[in-house]
C-alpha cells in the first residue's frame, strides 16, 4: 500500500523532467517563413488579398494580408506541410501545398485571375437585367394572342355552318327560314371574327421584332379574309333583300356566294399555316414529288426527301 | 540590416513557385433546343454564346452565357412566346456554369455536372456526356444537355389545346480555344 505514492512521486517528477527536457529542443527548431506576393494576371499587386496559411498535420490556421504592392509573408512556421490559399474580391481563388523544412524560407507567388461573370464575357448590364415592363409587355401580348387563337378556332365552327347553309339558303327554291338561319349564322360568324381580330390587332407589339415564318403567311391571308369579311355579310344583306322582295339575286350581290367561300378558305388556310409543322409541309411536299416524279418516269433521287 | 540581406539573399536563392494557370475563350458555339408537340418538332438555334474557362491548380471552371432572345426558330409569334413563356425579358440570359478537372481536357468523352440558370430557376444536371476532339489547340465539344420545362418552372406552351413535350434537350456544338 505504501508503494502508491512512491509511483506517484516518481511518475510526476518524470514528467516534470521531460517537458523541462523537451522545450528547449523545439525552441531550437528554427522557425521556416512563407511569402510572396498576390498579383493580377497582368502582373499588378493585389492589395488586401486575404492569404490562409494552414498546417496540414495540427489542422492550424494563421492569416495574412497582402501590402498595397501584393506581399505578404507568415513567420515562426513549424516544419511540415502546408495549403496556402489565396483570395480576393474580383477573382477566383487560389490554393497551392508546399512543404516547409526546418528554417526555410520559401517564396510564393499567385498571378489570381479575374473571377468568372457575366460582365468579364462582355456583355452589358442592359443585356443582363430584367425588364419587367418589357416583362408585362410580352405577357400582355401572349394573353391576347391566345384569345385570338381560341376565338378564331371557335369561329371555325359558325364559319362551316354559314358556308353549309349558303347552299340551302342560296338556290333558286329557298324558304326564308333556310335564309334567316343562313343570315343568323353569317351575323354569328362575323362578330366572332372581329372579336378574333381586335385581339390580334391590339395585341401589344414588340419593337425590334422582324416577322419571320409562318406568322408572315398568317398575316399575308387576313388581307385576303378581312376585307372578305367585311364585304360579305354587305353583298350577304344585299341578297337578302332582293330575295326578300321576290326578286333573283342581281348586281353585285351576285358575287357574295363566291366572296365568301374565298373569304372562309383563306380563313382556313390562315389556321393552317400557323398549326402545321413547317417540316411536315416539306415532308408533304417531296412525298408529292417524289411520287410526281416516279409517275413522270423521271430520275428517282429524290428519295433521300423522305428521310426527312 | 545583416537580417534584411539575409532575406533577400534566401529570396533569391528559392526562385518563386509560379502558379500555373491557363485560360479558355468560346470561339464558335452553336446551342439547339427541341421542342416537340403532337403537330410541330420545333428547334431553335443561338450562335450568340459567349464563355470563358480558367483552369488552376488542375481544376476548370467554364461559365457560359446566352441571351434568350438569341434563340431562332425561323417564326418571329413563336420566338416572342418563348421568350414570353420563360419570363425572358425578367431573365435575359441562360448560364451555364461548370467544373471539370484539367486532365479530362485530354479526353475524347467527359461527364459534367452542370448548372444552368434560365428563367429565373436554377437546375442541376449530373454527369452529362459531352464528346471531345481537338483540333490543334482547340476543343471541339458536343453533346446534349437533358432539360425539362419543369426544371425551371415553365408551363409547357399549347398549341391547339395541345401541349408540348415536358423535354426541351438542348444540344451543345462548341469550340473552345485556349486564350493567352
Amino acid at each position: 500500500m505504501k508503494l502508491a505514492p512512491i509511483s506517484l512521486q516518481f511518475h510526476a517528477t518524470f514528467v516534470i523532467f521531460c517537458l523541462f527536457a523537451c522545450l528547449p529542443a523545439q525552441a531550437q527548431q528554427p522557425s521556416a517563413i512563407l511569402s510572396g506576393t498576390v498579383t493580377s494576371q497582368s502582373g499588378t499587386g493585389i492589395a488586401n488579398a486575404m492569404v490562409t496559411v494552414k498546417n496540414i498535420a495540427t489542422g492550424r490556421s494563421t492569416a495574412a494580408t497582402t501590402n498595397s504592392t501584393g506581399f505578404f509573408s507568415a513567420t515562426n512556421l513549424a516544419a511540415g506541410t502546408y495549403e496556402i490559399s489565396a483570395s480576393a474580391d474580383g477573382f477566383t481563388s487560389d490554393t497551392t501545398r508546399v512543404t516547409l523544412a526546418a528554417g526555410e524560407t520559401q517564396h510564393l507567388k499567385f498571378s489570381l485571375v479575374p473571377a468568372l461573370s457575366l460582365s468579364g464575357l462582355g456583355f452589358t448590364p442592359s443585356q443582363t437585367q430584367g425588364n419587367a415592363q418589357e416583362q408585362a409587355r410580352l405577357n400582355k401580348r401572349s394573353h391576347m394572342l391566345q384569345m385570338h387563337q381560341r376565338l378564331g378556332l371557335i369561329t371555325l365552327v359558325p364559319l362551316v355552318a354559314t358556308v353549309v347553309s349558303g347552299g340551302f339558303a342560296g338556290g333558286r327554291s329557298t324558304s326564308s327560314t333556310d335564309r334567316d338561319l343562313h343570315a343568323a349564322l353569317g351575323s354569328t360568324t362575323a362578330g366572332l371574327y372581329f372579336a378574333t381580330a381586335y385581339y390580334a390587332i391590339f395585341a401589344p407589339k414588340i419593337p425590334g421584332t422582324k416577322t419571320e415564318g409562318a406568322i408572315k403567311w398568317h398575316k399575308a391571308l387576313a388581307w385576303v379574309h378581312g376585307p372578305g369579311m367585311i364585304l360579305t355579310p354587305i353583298l350577304g344583306a344585299m341578297a337578302f333583300d332582293q330575295k326578300s322582295k321576290g326578286e333573283k339575286v342581281h348586281g353585285i350581290a351576285q358575287a357574295h356566294g363566291e366572296v365568301a367561300i374565298v373569304t372562309a378558305a383563306a380563313y382556313g388556310a390562315a389556321i393552317l399555316t400557323v398549326s402545321i409543322n413547317p417540316q411536315t409541309k416539306h415532308h408533304l411536299a417531296s412525298i408529292f414529288e417524289f411520287h410526281h416524279s416516279n409517275c413522270s418516269n423521271a430520275a428517282l433521287g429524290d428519295e433521300a426527301f423522305l428521310g426527312e | 540590416m545583416n537580417r534584411k540581406i539575409a532575406l533577400i539573399a534566401l529570396l533569391l536563392a528559392f526562385p518563386p513557385i509560379a502558379r500555373a494557370d491557363s485560360q479558355w475563350l468560346l470561339d464558335k458555339c452553336t446551342l439547339t433546343y427541341h421542342v416537340d408537340h403532337p403537330l410541330h418538332h420545333v428547334e431553335g438555334v443561338s450562335s450568340s454564346a459567349r464563355g470563358k474557362g480558367v483552369c488552376q491548380a488542375g481544376q476548370c471552371q467554364f461559365l457560359i452565357a446566352v441571351p434568350v432572345k438569341s434563340f431562332n426558330s425561323d417564326d418571329s409569334n413563336r420566338d416572342l412566346h418563348m421568350l414570353q413563356i420563360t419570363r425572358g425579358a425578367m431573365y435575359p440570359m441562360v448560364v451555364v456554369r461548370t467544373e471539370v478537372p484539367e486532365s479530362e481536357l485530354n479526353s475524347s468523352t467527359i461527364h459534367a455536372n452542370l448548372q444552368v440558370q434560365f428563367a429565373g430557376q436554377t437546375a442541376d444536371y449530373k454527369d452529362v456526356p459531352f464528346q471531345l476532339s481537338r483540333t490543334g489547340k482547340d476543343v471541339h465539344l458536343t453533346g446534349s444537355i437533358p432539360a425539362k420545362c419543369s426544371d425551371f418552372k415553365i408551363d409547357p406552351p399549347k398549341l391547339l389545346t395541345m401541349p408540348i413535350k415536358n423535354d426541351i434537350p438542348v444540344v451543345v456544338d462548341a469550340t473552345w480555344s485556349p486564350s493567352d
